[in-house]
């Protein structure tokens, strides 16, 4: 969803602190996008903003490739960053969708997910340092290039997930990691019966995969379809030697489990990744709308089942990735068009939070979006959180209303 | 002393007298942790529950006591003794595993579990809790997780807040509440980890569990040259090389390591670097050898494996009990704890080789090489005021070396009472008041561990009690 009127869009941290500076004096307000590929995730502003945009505040600060540290701008874009560091045999797992527009900053501000997580950690855990301007316009710092510092507060993990409304992320200062020499993917259908066995079959397995979901529908991202039955995709990466070992391993377990052929592709396998990643967030225009639920990898499969078959009493269609080794379900419902999805989805709405009361709407281009419960239910510190706002953006200049709560 | 009468009479009505204490020599026990400064409180509590915790909180608000939250006291820079007074709470009465969900590798536990039971008893179950200061056998994740500890395999698993998930926490005014990294919203339990107790007291913690490795190797090779085995460090990570652990021990802690210990460290050589990858056995082979090319480019005497899992264990308790063993040297040292880029470690140890000389302190150093985090021993005797004096003038030269080589001041040991004052040496007043503001939401009338991280001059940040 782009903004009507084009954004502004500062070159420098200085240009963009005297912006925020201006708003905050003056009370006006200030929405803030990097690529906008998680536009669809929050509630919109509670006021007219002016439009704020990282895109152009991009360049690497210090690439420190020897010490396995590099420093950006938070407008640089997903992609950007791992070519560079792709060129120096290291990577950093964002796993967020559309990384040829997605930003560093937004995705560290929206707390994106990715689904390699189970093996290599959280993307905050890879933010060593950030720079922040804050409501001010002030510019705070935390962290270092180092890659071990407990020197204060963890504020660098704070602001991740944060929506920019403690303030904007201008500086990603991460650790990276080399990167896995070879990647292979699976894929077969994944029959109802062999399904539990299957997830069971994965979880156990010696060499852990760096990825695996069960998808259903979503037929522009996978082949190898198997009716409305779904298939599986494991991702494997790392040396040559440990795939060939994951490979017989993983091959004898589906098999066990009963899933009937597998496809083995090596080539292309990183993008055939990317493409299930970007459709967690790919929406159907109008007719769509997709949640995520977070689960527990042994209850992800029931809990799947159980909205689907929700949304199917609604009438509605639906799609799901379910990531086995982490636990995330996400379902797209959608309707024939807008009108048929709009009647429906503010009482599918009230219906998958009282089964799901943590469900998070991540895509949607409904009009009737305003009226749905973007964040799930309330956390259980909201209070604290509100006042941590307050603290912080006392005039809410910043993302009003867009996050939990309110905030 | 009536009020202290009054104060003790409602903490025993709340915990029970074997919950109490407040004897002069029970309380000069928790004077101190394991920097060297100390000081006294008025009474220490030794609390059951969670709800037992809360009620202390709310009796010491009532008394406008100041509360200080303690694990086994071994943290290095004065972070678990009051300031001044106030109401020390133990947590070594809370420690139980409250449930383990093998299947999702996942625990919740109380403060007080030692860390290294935890590993032990969830052993079975093929799974371990990844921190490991070397503290590991008396630390416990309460204090891990006040500090965001550190240790030796946090080059691989990085430090306690990777592996936290959720907390429960007693705040300022003895409310509970609870904070998980899947909710919706901020994320508190990041800003809650390392917070040195001054946000909030934890109750208990949801914690992540690793999958055992399959295979576990661990080499010592030898070098003439520090220098040449810090050089090594950086090409084995540059290479693209992350092994679970990369530690480093010169001639003065390899010599008083094996003198107490025996553990099997070669004698006669500058330094030792102690190697471990873990994981499969396709990717722990090739790590050797890729290993031994680089060590042997940059003139290693030799490296050779432990042959067994007693040779391992050797090997891992002589680094561990590494600082204990310079009790051969000197009767007292100081760890000083900083970290650098990597790159950065040679010219940072040649730093805290010329500050050790001038001031004629005999340093040995035992560190996390492969992160860059320097922890020079400083040996000196505590009786002698000149050596004393000395020692704080090295320590400070070794913090200043770190900072001019972009490194920060503290790698895994906390600010505490110790290095408060140097935070502005790495922070603006900006970047300060930014943590102030998460302070002033938690802690607004800083009764929860205070004078520690912040600066004593810190004042922009502070708010008037409402």
């Amino acid at each position: 969803m782009r903004t009507a009127t084009a954004p502004v869009a500062p070159e420098t941290i200085d240009a963009l602190g005297t912006i925020v500076a201006q708003a905050d004096r003056g009370g006006g307000k200030i929405s803030i996008a990097g690529g906008n590929t998680l536009s669809g995730m929050g509630l919109p502003l509670e006021a007219p903003a002016l439009a704020l945009s990282t895109l152009r505040l991009t360049g690497v600060v210090a690439n420190e490739s020897a010490d396995l540290t590099i420093a950006v701008r938070a407008g640089m874009t997903l992609q950007g960053v791992n070519v560079l560091l792709a060129g120096q045999g290291q990577f950093i797992p964002f796993d967020a969708p559309a990384p040829q527009y997605a930003t560093v900053g937004g995705t560290l501000a929206a707390g994106w997910l990715g689904p390699r997580r189970h093996r290599y950690g959280r993307l905050r855990d890879y933010l060593i340092g950030s720079a922040i301007v804050l409501a001010d316009g002030s510019v705070a710092r935390a962290g270092g290039m180092v890659v071990k510092n407990v020197a204060g507060y963890d504020m660098s993990r704070l602001y991740v997930g944060s929506f920019g409304t403690l303030g904007i992320l201008v500086q990603a200062n991460f650790k990276t990691i080399p990167a896995p020499g070879h990647a292979r993917i699976f894929l077969a259908p994944l029959p109802e019966r062999t399904r539990e066995r299957a997830f069971a079959a994965l979880a156990a397995l010696p060499v852990a995969p760096s990825a695996a979901f069960w998808v259903d529908g979503f037929h522009n991202s996978i082949d190898g379809d198997d009716g409305n039955e779904g298939r599986v995709a494991v991702l494997l990466d790392g040396s040559e030697a440990l795939l060939e070992r994951a490979t017989r391993d993983l091959r004898s377990a589906l098999g066990r489990a009963g899933v009937p052929e597998t496809r083995v592709f090596d080539t292309g396998a990183r993008e055939s990744f990317q493409r299930i990643v970007d459709a967690y967030v790919a929406n159907l225009g109008e007719r769509s709308v997709t949640y995520r639920i977070a689960s527990f990898p042994t209850e992800s499969a029931e809990r799947a089942l159980n909205i689907q078959q929700l949304a199917r009493r609604y009438d509605l269609r639906t799609e799901t990735i379910v990531d086995a080794l982490n636990g995330d379900v996400v379902l797209r419902a959608s309707g024939l068009d807008s009108r048929t999805l709009g009647g429906k989805i503010e009482s599918f709405d009230d219906a998958i939070h009282e089964l799901e009361p943590g469900a998070q709407v991540i895509a949607c281009e409904h009009p009737h979006r305003v009226h749905l419960n973007a964040w799930g239910e309330a956390p259980a510190a909201v209070e604290r959180m509100r006042a941590l706002k307050a603290r912080f953006d006392p005039n809410r200049t910043l993302n009003p209303g867009r996050f939990v709560g309110g905030i | 002393m009536k009020r202290l009468g009054m104060l003790r009479e409602r903490l025993i009505g709340a915990l029970g007298t074997d919950g109490v204490k407040t004897e002069p020599e029970d309380l000069s026990v928790y004077a101190f942790d394991a920097y060297t400064d100390g000081g006294r409180p008025l009474a220490v509590v030794l609390p059951r529950s969670t709800n037992e915790v809360s009620a202390v909180v709310k009796i010491a608000r009532e008394f406008g006591e100041p509360i200080v939250a303690r694990g086994a006291g071994t943290g290095l820079c004065g972070g678990a003794v009051p300031a001044a007074g106030g109401i020390v709470i133990s947590t070594m009465r809370m420690n139980r595993i409250l449930e383990l969900d093998a299947a999702n590798r996942r625990a919740r536990v109380e403060p007080g579990l030692i860390n290294l039971d935890l590993s032990r008893r969830v052993a079975a179950d093929g799974l371990f809790f990844a921190p490991d200061p070397s503290s590991q056998q008396i630390s416990t994740i309460g204090g891990n997780i006040a500090t965001n500890a550190g240790g030796p395999h946090c080059l691989s698993y990085g430090t306690t807040v990777n592996h936290v998930l959720g907390l429960e926490v007693v705040d300022e005014t003895g409310e509970v509440f609870t904070t998980s990294i899947d909710d919706s919203g901020y994320d508190l339990t990041a800003a809650l980890v390392g917070s040195e107790g001054t946000l909030g007291i934890v109750t208990s913690a949801w914690v992540r569990l690793l999958a055992q490795p399959e295979a576990v190797r661990v080499w010592v090779a030898a070098f003439d040259q520090m220098e040449a085995a810090s050089e090594a460090v950086s090409a084995i990570v540059a290479a693209g090389i992350v092994p679970t652990a990369l530690e480093m021990m010169d001639s003065v802690i390899v010599t008083a390591v094996e003198a107490a210990f025996h553990a099997g460290y070669p004698t006669g050589a500058a330094a030792v670097l102690l190697v471990e990858s873990a994981g499969f056995e396709e990717d722990v082979a090739a790590a050797e050898s890729a290993i031994r090319a680089i060590v042997n480019q940059h003139g290693a005497r030799y490296m050779r494996g432990a042959r067994t899992a007693a040779e391992r264990a050797a090997l891992w308790a002589g680094r561990k009990g590494a600082a204990g063993a310079t009790g051969r040297i000197a009767p007292n040292y100081y760890t000083q704890d900083v970290c650098v880029p990597r790159s950065k470690l040679p010219t940072a140890l040649r730093a805290v080789a010329a500050a050790a000389a001038e001031h004629a302190i005999t340093v040995g150093n035992v560190f996390h090489a492969g992160d860059g985090n320097l922890h020079p021993l400083l040996m000196y005797d505590r009786r002698d005021r000149r050596q004393v004096a000395a020692v704080v003038l090295t320590g400070n030269a070794i913090l200043e070396s770190a900072i001019e080589l972009g490194g920060t001041i503290s790698g895994e040991h906390g600010i505490g009472w110790e290095k408060r004052d140097a935070m502005t040496r790495v922070y603006t007043t900006a970047d300060l008041a930014a943590m102030g503001r998460v302070r002033d939401v938690f802690d607004p009338r800083r009764r929860l561990n205070p004078e520690k991280i912040f600066p004593s001059g810190a004042r922009c940040s502070e708010v008037t009690p409402p």
